[in-house]
């Protein structure tokens, strides 16, 4: 299990994500889901609709491989990508990430994070990012 | 099929999306992958078209799977656009007459295939602008559906 910082949930949780998921043939697709909260410190759950469930619930449930974007200002400024496993519980999605990777645009795009030591991370962020998460009116 | 208008104008060239477009690939085992798209185009009304900025991982999901799928957020929590269809790569050394669902590279990449020249990148946010602008092809979608899922 990967271990996301507090940046990282702050943008999720603040701007949702663009979920993507594929069938077992490796037909893909993707959803927008506006808002996201945390079970714990690195699964990440989706309240979504029933016209998403319906759209992504083939997928998962038999491709249970999930990848998610920050949606929203931070697809600009919150430049990860978490990749993880999902389960679908009621109209819940729940992934429990298991990779990160930096996506910022240049010589650290695709950078996996999550095999870094967790100090690196946070120094990774912080020397490249001032915020702490989106702003408060997002 | 033709792309709606109203997802059309948010797509094209120097238009005023506020946010990045994504892209999702998968490998044929079905590994997904996401990659922002803050400059997209419309051509013909069928295809969208991004400038491969170097996205390793989408072109090796492309290089076996020539599938895609292009979302666009709606306001207001309500959910996103979902455009999905063949997808693939025009890359820089690919000859002129290489075609693919009626596209050439010699077109393609002569139109979209320095996007610097398209739109002013330094004009782009912090946190989107590339370092370096090193264009590799042009990545191409061409959309088959058009779904609008909304959220909660």
């Amino acid at each position: 299990m990967a271990l996301l910082t507090t940046r990282m949930k702050n943008w999720l949780e603040g701007t949702g994500a663009h979920i993507g998921t594929a069938s077992t043939e490796g037909i893909p697709t993707v959803i927008v889901a506006a808002k996201a909260s945390f079970d714990n410190s690195n699964t990440v759950v989706f309240d979504l609709s029933a016209r998403q469930i319906d759209h992504i619930r083939k997928n998962v449930e038999s491709n249970p491989q999930v990848a998610l974007g920050p949606g929203g200002l931070g697809s600009i400024r919150a430049a990860y990508q978490f990749k993880g496993t999902g389960r679908i519980e009621g109209s819940r999605l729940k992934v429990a990430i298991e990779e990160i990777y930096s996506t910022k645009p240049g010589p650290e795009a695709g950078l996996r994070l999550d095999t870094l030591p967790f100090e690196s991370v946070l120094r990774f962020e912080k020397t490249r990012w001032q915020d702490d998460g989106p702003p408060a009116s997002v | 099929m033709k792309i709606p208008e109203e997802i059309a104008g948010l797509l094209r060239l120097n238009s005023s999306r506020k946010a990045a477009a994504y892209l999702a690939t998968a490998g044929l085992q079905g590994n997904p992958n996401l990659l922002a798209a803050p400059l997209t185009d419309v051509h013909q009304d069928e295809f969208v078209l991004l400038p491969d900025l170097f996205a390793q991982k989408t072109k090796v999901n492309l290089n076996e799977n020539l599938r895609g799928a292009i979302s666009l957020e709606l306001p207001e929590d309500e959910g996103g656009w979902v455009l999905e269809g063949p997808c693939n790569i025009f890359q820089w050394g690919h000859p002129d007459a290489f075609r693919w669902k009626g596209l050439t590279a010699g077109e393609v990449l002569g139109r979209w295939g320095n996007w610097a020249g398209l739109e002013d990148l330094e004009a782009l946010p912090d946190g989107l602008r590339p370092v370096v602008v090193a264009q590799r092809g042009v990545i191409a979608l061409q959309v088959e559906t058009v779904k609008k899922i909304g959220g909660k």
